[in-house]
């Protein structure tokens, strides 16, 4: 085999050849080349090395996720399940009540007012609509709390709740007013506990 | 207990085509990098490499997106569109730093650092020698070093993505070689300068 034919073999490309050639030990010009060759893979490999931690950048990823999603009809949701934030908005709403309640039972900083007999509240919604629930004149009654009977006195006391307090009884919010506060009148019974609440300014939900 | 062994690019993209979403981020980690970098390597621009990483992923999102399993890999066919995307970037930005169009002056000035550059090679002038010498190849020899000695494709993936037969890519991979020792030996016979005086001719 002369160098011609050595070299057509192309053996620079075939990593797994080991050995060494017999032409190469008969001719010291193609064994001088060959040596060339092996360090330009060695330095081939040293830039593959070298770059090896190179990527797209994070922004890549994120713009294929929303592509993907995009594409699969996905709607983006910060949450991860679907009744999650019913969940979180019913125990900040169950959490400001308490507070409330606390705050009424050991002296208000807003001054409460006038007990107002029960029967003056019902007379106010009673003649709208016979609806029972609607008997409190646009308070909701809070789920789970103790109905009031006709004998009982009540007391109210105005609050300021975030507008996302209203999500827990099912009214609807729009998501950039979450945050917003709103002012609220909490119904408490002769105990103490909130029955029922009115927001007083549910325009722009 | 026996291992789990990770998905395959085809069953990735099965479940891709099913609307799954994890499987198709599992597929964008797996293969963005070395596509990124051959995208980055061809044109030498970052922001364009990284336009065409996302659009190669966005062809897998269209229907009928070409990808045929009895002709190669999955990732063979990422380099052949990522290949595709390079040139038409390429044309229209005129961007192309191929051989051709650049001065031989100047990449013989950037390679002269030692005698012998070749021994430098794997040392980090050296590697930065190189680097440059790949990126001053033409084009369709860069393409190929790059993926089959920098990205480590092997040659059945490199003609998918070149759409060229294996024996092609060993001759240009050969070729390209041989244009890369002579760039990184030309420091041992560097041209002369010739100062061109006008003279007369007076014959």
């Amino acid at each position: 085999m002369n160098c011609q034919e050595y070299w057509d073999t192309m053996p620079e490309l075939d990593a797994l050849s080991s050995g060494v050639h017999p032409h190469l030990n008969e001719c010291a010009a193609c064994a001088a080349r060959m040596n060339r060759q092996r360090q330009l893979s060695a330095g081939l490999r040293a830039v593959s090395a070298s770059d090896r931690r190179v990527g797209a950048p994070s922004r890549v990823e994120a713009r294929l996720r929303a592509a993907f999603r995009a594409s699969a009809g996905i709607t983006p949701s910060p949450w991860r399940t679907p009744w999650a934030p019913g969940i979180v908005w019913a125990a900040a709403f169950v959490v400001l009540l308490a507070l409330a309640v606390v705050v009424m039972r050991n002296g208000s900083p807003v001054a409460p007012r006038p007990a107002p007999s029960r029967g003056a509240e019902l007379a106010l919604a009673t003649h709208s609509s016979d609806d029972s629930d609607s008997e409190y004149e646009g308070f909701i009654p809070l789920p789970n709390a103790a109905r009031l009977s006709d004998t009982e006195d009540v007391n109210v006391v105005r609050v300021e709740v975030p507008r996302s307090a209203m999500l827990a009884l099912g009214l609807e919010v729009s998501p950039e007013r979450a945050s917003e506060l709103v002012a609220a009148d909490v119904m408490l019974g002769p105990d103490g506990l909130a029955r029922a609440v009115r927001f007083l300014d549910a325009e722009g939900l | 207990m026996k291992p789990v062994s990770p998905e395959t690019d085809d069953e990735l993209l099965i479940r891709i085509q099913g609307g799954d979403e994890q499987a198709f981020m599992s597929l964008y980690q797996r293969r963005q990098a070395p596509l990124y970098r051959f995208a980055l390597h061809m044109c030498g621009s970052v922001s364009v490499a990284e336009d065409v990483t996302q659009e190669v992923f966005l062809v897998l999102l269209r229907e009928g997106c070409g990808y045929d399993p009895g002709r190669g890999t999955l990732s063979g066919y990422l380099f052949g569109v990522a290949r595709k995307l390079v040139l038409r970037q390429v044309e229209r930005t005129r961007g192309d730093i191929a051989l051709e169009s650049e001065s031989d002056e100047n990449t013989v000035a950037q390679l002269a650092v030692t005698d012998d550059p070749l021994i430098d090679l794997t040392r980090r002038e050296g590697i930065e020698n190189l680097r440059r010498a790949v990126q001053a190849l033409p084009r369709r020899y860069r393409e190929v070093v790059v993926l089959c000695d920098l990205e480590e494709v092997d040659y059945a993936d490199a003609a998918v993505a070149l759409g060229c037969p294996i024996g092609t890519v060993r001759s240009r991979l050969h070729r390209a070689r041989a244009l890369l020792l002579e760039k990184l030996s030309s420091e041992r016979s560097p041209r002369r300068t010739i100062a061109w005086n006008p003279v007369r001719c007076l014959s």
